[in-house]
């Protein structure tokens, strides 16, 4: 799923490994989902778009639009 | 299994002590088996106990599979989750075909224990090709 959330993160100065741990994922979890490897569970969405103040919409595309 | 350990979280590195702990007994038994040390109880009771003793390590295993992806978080969940049943699909056709080719072309028996460590193989030999949930 196309999303901007590298360029978010990058916008904190933060790395996978930071943004990981405020997520509580894995950075292997936070690569996959920059490389669009894995499509983030709706619990997950939510939880990144509260991190970064932004509707949902704003940080994943939505490929059904 | 060191790169997991180096590079992977602390459920990957408690994944490896738990393969450890079970995979170290299991290798030791089938290397006192293959060098004859249980020949006395082969064919008796006590052959039973033996095959129940190399087999619990497998079940072993597998909780310690299912441990990894509980403590995980979704992307190794589900990762992980793709690479077993990969692997275990592809060990399943191997025994299939090896099967039908004993019954019907005469191929030569080999043991079917030998399914559980060619499941480790196929299963190391596949997930570094599986590395996405959504494709």
């Amino acid at each position: 799923m196309k999303n901007r959330l590298k360029l978010l993160r990058v916008e904190r100065g933060w790395t996978q490994e930071d943004l990981g741990r405020e997520l509580g994922v894995s950075r292997q979890a936070v690569n996959a989902l920059e490389t669009e490897k894995h499509d983030p569970s709706l619990d997950l969405a939510y939880r990144i778009a509260v991190l970064f103040e932004r509707p949902v919409e704003d940080i994943f595309e939505n490929p059904h639009a | 299994m060191l790169s997991i350990w180096k590079n992977g979280t602390p459920a990957h590195r408690r994944y490896v002590l738990r393969t450890w702990a079970f995979m170290v007994p299991y290798v030791l038994i089938c290397v006192a088996m293959m060098t004859g040390a249980f020949e006395p109880i082969i064919d008796s009771p006590a052959g039973w106990i033996l095959a129940v003793a190399v087999s619990a390590p497998v079940i072993g295993q597998i909780w310690a599979t299912l441990s990894l992806m509980r403590e995980s978080d979704e992307f190794v969940r589900a990762l992980t989750a793709k690479q077993f049943i990969v692997a275990a699909g592809l060990a399943m056709a191997v025994a299939v075909f090896w099967g039908f080719g004993e019954t019907l072309a005469g191929a030569p028996h080999i043991p079917t224990w030998l399914i559980y460590p060619l499941f480790w193989a196929i299963y190391g030999a596949v997930s570094p090709f599986i590395r996405a949930t959504n494709a």
